[in-house]
């Protein structure tokens, strides 16, 4: 404290520096909207209500995954694990549904793995104080294993005479498609969580300084065990969408490269890696960004390998970005204990 | 009439009567032959190793071929061996390494890329065993090759859609191609004959080439797009049903399915044709992994009982590719998955 105290004149214009510094959220939501512009004067068809909907229709699964990797990273976690818990209750209800279970109670077995998986993350990264990389990325090999034991299928279709589980995916209201109402209110309730209960306070506090939330009296461990049966509980809302829109669950994607678009929509969005910043809006404006430069290429039949290229090129300006908003200190780069 | 029916009552009491007589002319001399055969065959089979690596079980095709082969080698008195590397490509390689350090009699390989397993397929046939290749071959040329010619999988597929859009047809031409893997050999082989026919036709015009990289979501968000910004896009391919099946659902939802050509290859499980049944595909190419699985054990099966040394020959075996459409999309041609 003492060393500190000659600095504090010093400290008092760089914070001022900080302020002057644009939000990332609102950086992206700027190249977003200039991006919809652009393609929308240049690209023919690009700017109709059908190909808008169809944009937000193929970024809702990833947005719903989104808010879960989101709000793990507030807390200065991560869960590696997120696409295999969407994947693997799933296959195994959906094998159950063609062993003749009824529909309701294998969503209910779904949605109970999802749940003790959870909890298996929360115990591991709390109580036994593993990091969360290694015990989530290790959670999405057991689950993969452990699904493949009991559902060993490449594809496992669902019942196509089953309007109330697939409708998440396949319906429409109003003309909307269902996914892109059920990643907005998905949204919303995360926004109110976050923003308005103190426990949502809490996880922001967590992330910015576990160390002080605890002393301030934070109970981190259940708070901790809370955030991952979260993030299981958002997987198995996605993985309900996404049977509906495609009418079955292939386990092939736990193996892809579909965790990292997750966490690279969360990160473009200004939810940093060290934790307590970001929001609900960040994973909004993330994926709306993807969704349109996907839409655009498929648009202008750009190849996937440029658009690796170019995802991957976007992925490392956000990181970037966010080191240059964020910058790493003694105080932000412990982690939590 | 009544003749006639004389003429059936004793055909049938002649058939009736010579069975017997057949098996005591059997025991002078045609069993002894018939004997003698089939030792010289259980001679050159029973006891024999066969080994099989695929890239991943648990995928319609590999598992077909799996249970194929092991029923037939079981039948023949042969042991069977089988890995799953499960799509990783080193552990594939590890098991291939402890695979041919055990010296089975015969090595049935699917290669994941034309270089990565070649080293140890040399060194397998360098000491005695027979390496078949199947649907995707490496680099080595080794005794005997099963499967599909990709490019000509392709052509086939480009040929109807060519049929059904091109010049005269007084549709669009407009086609969309749903790729694998960009650097799959699968993928690139089919992609080179299907631009090898479209190309020749001035009316066909490819609107959309990307990859969905094997899953069927992609393809329908792929498809979604394109079908909107292209309301008269005359035909999909696609380089494998499950896959396809996104794309059929993309172009369903934009309520295009019955103006939209869907064509797609695929190993003809149920599946595949469950959706031709529904209408979802139009055509699909199946290259029958049912009768690939035969042809393995038909590979393995020559090349013991030649006795010739590994690598002295090079035998193909190519699949017959067949159209599957609503006309036959039952029975014999698509295999039923096994219960799980």
């Amino acid at each position: 404290m003492a060393v500190d105290s000659p600095l504090a004149p010093a400290g008092t214009p760089r914070f001022r520096l900080m302020a002057t510094k644009p939000n990332q959220e609102q950086i992206v939501l700027l190249i977003t909207i200039a991006l919809v512009t652009a393609f929308g004067l240049t690209l023919n068809g690009f700017a109709t209500l059908t190909n808008l909907l169809n944009l937000l229709r193929s970024i809702s699964i990833l947005g719903i995954l989104g808010l879960g990797m989101g709000l793990i990273v507030i807390s200065r976690g991560i869960d590696l694990s997120e696409v295999a818990i969407m994947a693997g209750p799933w296959a195994i209800a959906l094998i159950k549904i063609q062993q003749g279970m009824p529909i309701g109670w294998a969503c209910l077995l779904a949605l109970g793995l999802a749940i003790v998986i959870g909890i298996v993350n929360g115990v591991m990264v709390a109580f036994v104080e593993a990091p969360a990389l290694f015990v989530t990325l290790a959670a999405g090999f057991v689950i993969y294993g452990l699904a493949f034991w009991f559902a060993p299928a490449y594809v496992v279709y669902a019942p196509t005479d089953a309007p109330a589980l697939l409708f998440l995916g396949a319906g429409r209201v109003f003309g909307i498609p269902v996914p892109i109402l059920v990643f907005a209110a998905a949204a919303i309730a995360m926004q109110l969580f976050l923003s308005l209960t103190s426990v949502g306070r809490f996880i922001y506090a967590q992330g910015d300084n576990p160390e002080a939330a605890r002393l301030s009296g934070i109970a981190l461990r259940p708070l901790i065990m809370l955030e991952y049966v979260l993030v299981a509980l958002l997987a198995w809302t996605a993985g309900l969408v996404w049977i509906g829109t495609t009418g079955s669950m292939q386990m092939q994607i736990t193996q892809s490269t579909m965790i990292f678009d997750v966490v690279l929509v969360v990160v473009i969005g200004g939810i940093s890696l060290v934790g307590g910043r970001g929001s609900v809006f960040s994973v909004v404006v993330g994926c709306i960004l993807i969704g349109t430069l996907l839409n655009a290429f498929t648009i202008m039949d750009v190849n996937s390998e440029v658009q690796n290229i170019i995802k991957g090129i976007v992925l490392l300006g956000a990181i970037v970005l966010d080191n240059w908003l964020h910058p790493r200190d003694e105080e932000t780069a412990r982690q939590g204990d | 009439m009544i003749i006639g029916r004389m003429w059936t009552a004793a055909v049938i009491g002649l058939a009736l009567a010579v069975p017997p007589l057949m098996v005591s002319a059997q025991e002078e001399g045609g069993t002894k032959t018939a004997r003698e055969l089939r030792s010289a065959y259980d001679k050159a089979l029973q006891g024999k190793t066969i080994a099989f690596l695929p890239i991943a079980l648990n995928v319609p095709l590999m598992d077909e071929w799996t249970r194929v082969v092991k029923e037939e080698a079981e039948w023949r008195g042969m042991k069977f061996v089988v890995r799953d590397p499960n799509n990783n490509p080193s552990a594939m390689q590890q098991a291939l390494t402890a695979l041919v350090d055990q010296k089975p009699d015969v090595l049935i390989v699917q290669n994941p890329s034309v270089t990565l397993l070649m080293k140890e397929l040399k060194r397998a046939e360098s000491q005695g065993t027979y390496v078949v290749q199947i649907n995707m071959s490496s680099n080595y040329k080794s005794s005997a090759f099963v499967g599909a010619d990709w490019h000509e999988v392709g052509k086939i597929l480009a040929q109807d859609v060519v049929k059904q859009c091109g010049t005269g047809s007084g549709k669009s031409g407009k086609v969309q191609i749903v790729q694998g893997e960009l650097a799959a050999a699968a993928s690139v082989d089919q992609v080179g004959g299907v631009m090898e026919v479209l190309n020749k036709d001035p009316a066909i015009k490819v609107v959309s080439n990307q990859a969905a990289n094997w899953d069927a979501n992609t393809a329908l968000n792929i498809t979604a797009t394109v079908i909107q910004q292209h309301p008269d896009l005359c035909a999909s391919i696609g380089f494998w049903g499950i896959m396809e099946s996104g794309a059929a659902q993309a172009i369903r939802n934009a309520g295009k399915i019955n103006d939209v050509k869907v064509h797609a290859s695929g190993e003809g499980s149920q599946l595949d044709c469950d959706q031709v049944n529904q209408g979802n595909f139009y055509k699909f190419l199946s290259y029958k992994a049912t009768e690939q699985g035969h042809d393995l054990m038909m590979a393995a099966q020559t090349l013991l009982e030649s006795g010739e040394k590994p690598g002295a020959r090079n035998l193909e075996y190519y699949t017959q590719p067949l159209w599957i459409d609503k006309t036959n999309a039952n029975g014999g041609n698509c295999y039923a998955l096994p219960k799980k």
